[in-house]
């Protein structure tokens, strides 16, 4: 039989540069890299002892290379007036005035630490280098998160800076059990990826697989969240989200003090949470800032919008089409009079109006936020108007379809609130079918679907059924005062459950 | 492999229970929703009339004029399914909720029709029923261009209020009818073509589904009072020189088997003081209450006068009693409609006047 010739295996090197470690192997290696920079200088103006150091501009600081290397290397009398032998060590041990300076003899580690931001110092005839950090640390400063905005509590967010986010937690959980764990994910973008965790508290089960998972990742590059997400999880089989995400650091923290697990990649400002189960995806940084009362009536507000969201559209389709007995009498006349004299049928009406939504709503997200706006008010209010004037579309199939796309807006997890505008599609063409009974039968294949899912060993639908005979903790559709939430959720195996007196 | 078992199962029993037919869909606005239904015997066979409420077109908000059709039949479904021939939409029973009945087939047996109405698909037992003294279909045209559901929605919004006779649903007639053999339903008369022409005409009480007769003025109240329900009403009493008026706003009723056999019944009567130009002393006032208890009580003693000459205890006022004496209603039980005709009921009357 014909076989489809393979693609041949993509083993990773170790070491990446295999060559032994000297300035022309540097040279060679950073060939055609024209940010490689290297300078010669004479120790105190002596000429017969010179030292060569190499870094790379834009990612090392020119002032901090100035100030802390180049100005001792050029004025200390003590560097030239010591034996040739000593001057090394003596730069090592405090001669240059940065917080750290390392002797690499590994090739591999001096490229690495100089794409870093480091700069290294070479020595002629030695086999060794030092490498001091001056690492420039241009960044973007803290924000406020625009995605989660906070009406009553703090108003920093992660930015794209991995040191930055460790720092932001670390200032909210100032507990030394707080462990930041780095990996290096990715062949050419060799990420920083920390797992982030209170020993004592998170599963120590669960940190091992997703430090497990970090290992085993053998990818080119982390240069989008689903770089993660989708290596961690088994995010193919479902558009639900398992990790849940955060731009706020006091939510990323609170997920760290419920037992959960953190995830901070340099380069993204997010912080997931893991494990990730339904019920986080309908909190958000607020709930514990409000009132318990208006906490939990805004949760099953969201829950309800949930509901509606994926439901409204295909249970208009079954109530209108298949079943007009279940409509109230004054509705349903209201709804054959503004049915009146629109050509197309109840169920191609609603799909495409879905479809239209989704159009507008994805224009109105890629154009810059002046012309979006523009975009949505043309899409949603003037041809949606025009089109219910032309009698081309039914007002009631109208605001049908606008109740469930804003219903789905309260959702606080975009991820979330995506994969419900997909199964909303799913539901409204069984809805199309089979009218109520599609619609069930649905229902049944999505509440099948959520509960074969499981992440890190926990049930997605934990919170609503752990699978385990585990004490929940607390009730999930809505808040108990904080005094009385005296216990973390059952589900996530923490070590400590109770987690005030 | 376990969750595709799982499916492959789940498939079986729904193909088992019966679902494999799926749904058939309809545009709603190619139905004639038809909201009122009168039945009558003519001529040896059935005939339904239906109408629907005056039909919107468009978003313009201009209205068509009500549907009305009729169609004949050896049976009611014979008679429904002639009925889509006549329309050039499709004729939807499922906003069906108010059921006429014509008094010729009172007269004959109503349980066929609201036997239909429990078991078709589409027509429910929520309806609303009406016995028309006449043709129902006359009274199902006399709503003109507008319809007669309006007419008939306010009708029932009053009986709800305690301004109009008390309405009933298939539901409660049907299983009335059941399980105790008679019912009473409101009654209609017809006077006229316009709008309104729909009056109300007392109550009928069925006996083995047909009907015995009508309860009409004191006789209707005395049935509302007897079920607790008591409309509201107005009476007038004189006073001394002045004459006073007394509006009766609430009723309750409470029965028993006594140990003889005998039933006893208790009615509760708020009555206000409405209309009086001095006010009233103490020995008026009781004078007032003593009179208007006379009066409700005559009322009751009609009501039950002529449910006993037609051995119609039509309210269940037997099996209600006999919850209070087991023992003794097991005895009763068997010729309780006898029982009933040949007992001289207990009755007390008991006035609350607020001033």
């Amino acid at each position: 039989m014909f076989q489809r010739p393979t693609d041949p295996p993509h083993p990773r090197q170790e070491p990446r540069i295999p060559q032994p470690l000297s300035l022309e192997n540097l040279e060679q290696t950073f060939e055609g890299c024209a940010d490689f920079n290297k300078r010669q200088v004479y120790l105190h103006g002596d000429p017969g002892r010179q030292v060569t150091v190499c870094y790379i501009g834009g990612m090392a600081r020119t002032e901090r290379i100035n100030d802390y290397v180049f100005r001792p290397l050029a004025q200390d009398p003590m560097l030239a007036s010591a034996p040739e032998s000593q001057v090394f060590d003596l730069l090592e041990k405090g001669a240059i005035y940065a917080q750290k300076a390392e002797r690499e003899t590994e090739l591999d580690q001096v490229a690495l630490a100089i794409i870093d931001g480091s700069c290294a110092l070479f020595f002629p005839g030695r086999q060794d280098a030092l490498v001091v950090p001056v690492a420039t640390e241009e960044k973007r400063s803290v924000g406020e998160p625009e995605n989660e905005p906070s009406l009553k509590g703090a108003r920093d967010s992660f930015v794209e800076s991995l040191r930055t986010n460790t720092s932001l937690v670390r200032r909210r959980l100032r507990a030394p059990e707080l462990k930041v764990k780095e990996h290096i994910v990715g062949r050419q973008s060799l990420t920083p990826v920390d797992v982030v965790y209170l020993a004592g508290i998170a599963d120590p089960d669960t940190v091992a697989r997703l430090e497990q998972k970090l290992d085993a990742m053998d990818i080119d590059g982390v240069e989008a969240a689903g770089n993660l997400e989708e290596y961690l999880v088994e995010a193919s089989r479902t558009p639900f989200p398992l990790m849940a995400y955060t731009q706020r650091p006091d939510r990323f923290c609170q997920g760290l003090l419920e037992g959960r697990v953190g995830l901070i990649a340099d380069g993204i400002p997010l912080g997931w949470l893991i494990p990730g189960t339904i019920d986080q995806f309908f909190k958000t940084g607020q709930d514990r800032a409000y009132h318990w009362m208006t906490a939990s009536a805004l949760s099953l507000i969201r829950y309800l919008c949930a509901l509606v969201t994926l439901l409204l559209p295909g249970l208009y389709i079954a109530l209108v089409t298949f079943h007009p007995e279940a409509i109230p009498v004054k509705l349903a006349l209201s709804i054959v009079s503004a049915k009146q004299e629109v050509p197309f049928s109840t169920i191609f009406e609603v799909l495409i109006m879905l479809l239209a939504f989704e159009v507008v709503q994805e224009a109105g997200l890629r154009l810059p936020s002046p012309i979006g706006a523009t975009v949505s008010i043309l899409g949603g209010l003037v041809v949606g108007n025009a089109a219910v004037d032309a009698h081309i579309v039914s007002p009631a199939v109208l605001i049908a379809v606008a109740i469930a796309g804003v219903a789905g807006y309260t959702m606080p997890s975009q991820d979330f609130g995506n994969a419900l505008r997909l199964w909303r599609f799913l539901l409204a063409i069984l809805a199309s079918l089979g009218g109520l009974l599609g619609l069930v039968l649905g229902c049944a294949a999505l509440i099948y679907h959520l509960a074969g899912l499981e992440t890190f060993g926990v049930p997605y639908l934990a919170p609503f059924t752990t699978g385990v005979q585990v004490r929940r903790g607390h009730p999930t559709l809505f808040r108990l005062p904080l005094p009385r939430m005296k216990w973390r959720d059952g589900a996530v195996h923490t070590q400590n459950r109770r987690n005030q007196a | 492999m376990r969750g595709r078992i799982t499916a492959l199962w789940a498939a079986l029993c729904l193909l088992l229970t019966g679902c494999g037919r799926m749904p058939y869909p309809r545009e709603m606005e190619d139905m004639a929703l038809l909201r009122t239904m009168g039945v009558d015997r003519e001529g040896g066979v059935l005939a339904l009339t239906v109408s629907t409420g005056p039909r919107a077109r468009g978003l313009q908000g201009d209205q068509e004029s009500a549907l009305v059709l009729s169609a004949r039949g050896e049976s009611l479904s014979a008679a429904a399914l002639s009925l889509q021939g006549l329309s050039d939409s499709y004729v939807f029973f499922g906003y069906v909720d108010q059921l006429l009945l014509g008094e010729e087939l009172a007269r004959e047996d109503v349980r066929p029709v609201l036997d239909w109405f429990a078991r078709d698909a589409e027509l429910g037992l929520g309806a609303r029923v009406w016995v028309v003294r006449g043709s129902a279909r006359e009274a199902v045209e006399s709503g003109g261009d507008r319809g007669v559901d309006s007419r008939l929605t306010t009708l029932r919004a009053d009986g709800e209020m305690g301004v109009a006779s008390l309405s009933r649903t298939a539901g409660e007639v049907y299983a009335d009818l059941l399980e105790q053999g008679t019912a009473y339903l409101p009654a209609l008369t017809v006077s006229g073509q316009e709008a309104g022409s729909l009056k109300d005409g007392g109550y009928a009480v069925f006996k083995d589904g047909a009907l015995a007769g009508y309860l009409e003025g004191e006789e209707a109240l005395g049935l509302e009072l007897l079920a607790g329900q008591s409309s509201v009403h107005m009476l007038e009493e004189r006073t001394g020189e002045e004459t006073v008026s007394l509006r009766v706003t609430a009723s309750s009723a409470a029965c028993r088997l006594t140990g003889e056999g005998r039933l006893s019944l208790t009615c509760r009567v708020a009555v206000h003081l409405e209309e009086y130009r001095h006010p009233l002393t103490a020995s008026q006032l009781e004078d007032l209450q003593n009179r208007v208890k006379t009066r409700e009580e005559g009322r009751v003693r009609a009501a039950l006068d002529r449910l006993r000459d037609w051995k119609a205890d039509c309210l269940g006022l037997g099996p209600r009693a006999g919850l209070t004496a087991p023992q003794v209603w097991s005895g009763l039980q068997e010729n309780w409609d006898e029982a009933f005709a040949a007992m001289e009921p207990e009755v007390e009357v008991r006035v609350e006047l607020h001033p």
